[in-house]
């Protein structure tokens, strides 16, 4: 497995880029209004509007991005830290399965911003 | 006239040796001192990106399922555990992504194509206003303002 992990190393690398990117840029700001902000009543939600941007094509886009690659970036760092705490001999084991979450994450993205 | 050519296996030895390498170990100190305590915040802060994706995965997910699942979402934010834990993601988060713009430059070359790197402060500089330009972009966007 670690070989195979190896080999797609590439692909790994360019998707946690871009997901430190993306999660740095559009992260923060959907934590702050749909998690803090919203729920407690500071700001009200056009719950409309909401529903039309979701729905636009590029809405949608984001909507993905922002879902699939910040998972990609997540389970790279955590992998890694793993490896930080001498988790060589599990790496095989552990890195298969954080990629496979994060690849499961995005085909279910998939069909969230599909069913939107 | 011969030439001679320098055999490149001349210097091999007949057998494998033992290898010499050590076994990796963290370095001294780690993790409690220096830089590794702010290396192991991004990092986890990183990882924290994967639990705030899979929330927004749900928040997707209840929007492609009605008004009512969505509103019911919003509620549920309204726990204490969960506020917490946002109001920590967004802290975190935004520490994140600076420290990770400030660390930008050092992975360019110092040609980009054709040009000359720009200096670093503008690098650094220009992607913190692309942050805060971007969070109050989604903040408007979502409140409906734009």
């Amino acid at each position: 497995m670690r070989a195979l992990m190896l080999k797609l190393e590439p692909i790994i690398w360019g998707l946690f880029g871009g997901g430190m990117f993306v999660g740095a840029l559009l992260l923060p700001a959907f934590v702050l209004v749909l998690g803090v902000l919203a729920p407690l009543g500071v700001v009200t939600l056009d719950t409309g509007a909401l529903f039309a941007l979701a729905r636009h094509p590029l809405g949608r886009l984001v909507c993905l991005v922002t879902i699939a690659l910040p998972l990609w970036a997540g389970a790279h760092q955590l992998r890694h830290i793993f490896l930080d705490f001498g988790g060589l001999r599990y790496d095989g084991f552990l890195g298969a399965l954080l990629y496979l979450l994060a690849l499961l994450g995005s085909a279910l993205g998939i069909v969230a911003v599909w069913n939107l | 006239m011969s030439t001679l050519r320098a055999r490149l296996d001349a210097m091999r030895p007949s057998q494998a040796g033992p290898t010499r390498t050590a076994d990796p170990r963290p370095p001294d100190h780690f993790p409690s001192r220096g830089n590794y305590r702010s290396y192991l915040m991004f990092g986890l802060g990183s990882s924290l990106m994967l639990l705030v994706s899979a929330n927004l995965l749900r928040v997707v997910k209840s929007l492609g399922d009605g008004e009512r699942a969505f509103d019911a979402l919003l509620e549920s934010f309204a726990h204490p555990l969960y506020l917490g834990f946002h109001l920590l993601a967004f802290v975190w988060l935004s520490w994140v992504a600076l420290h990770f713009f400030a660390l930008f430059p050092k992975t360019q070359p110092f040609r980009i194509g054709p040009f000359k790197r720009p200096p670093d402060a503008l690098l650094v500089t220009g992607l913190r206003a692309l942050f805060l330009l971007s969070t109050l972009l989604v903040t408007a966007l979502l409140l409906g303002v734009l």
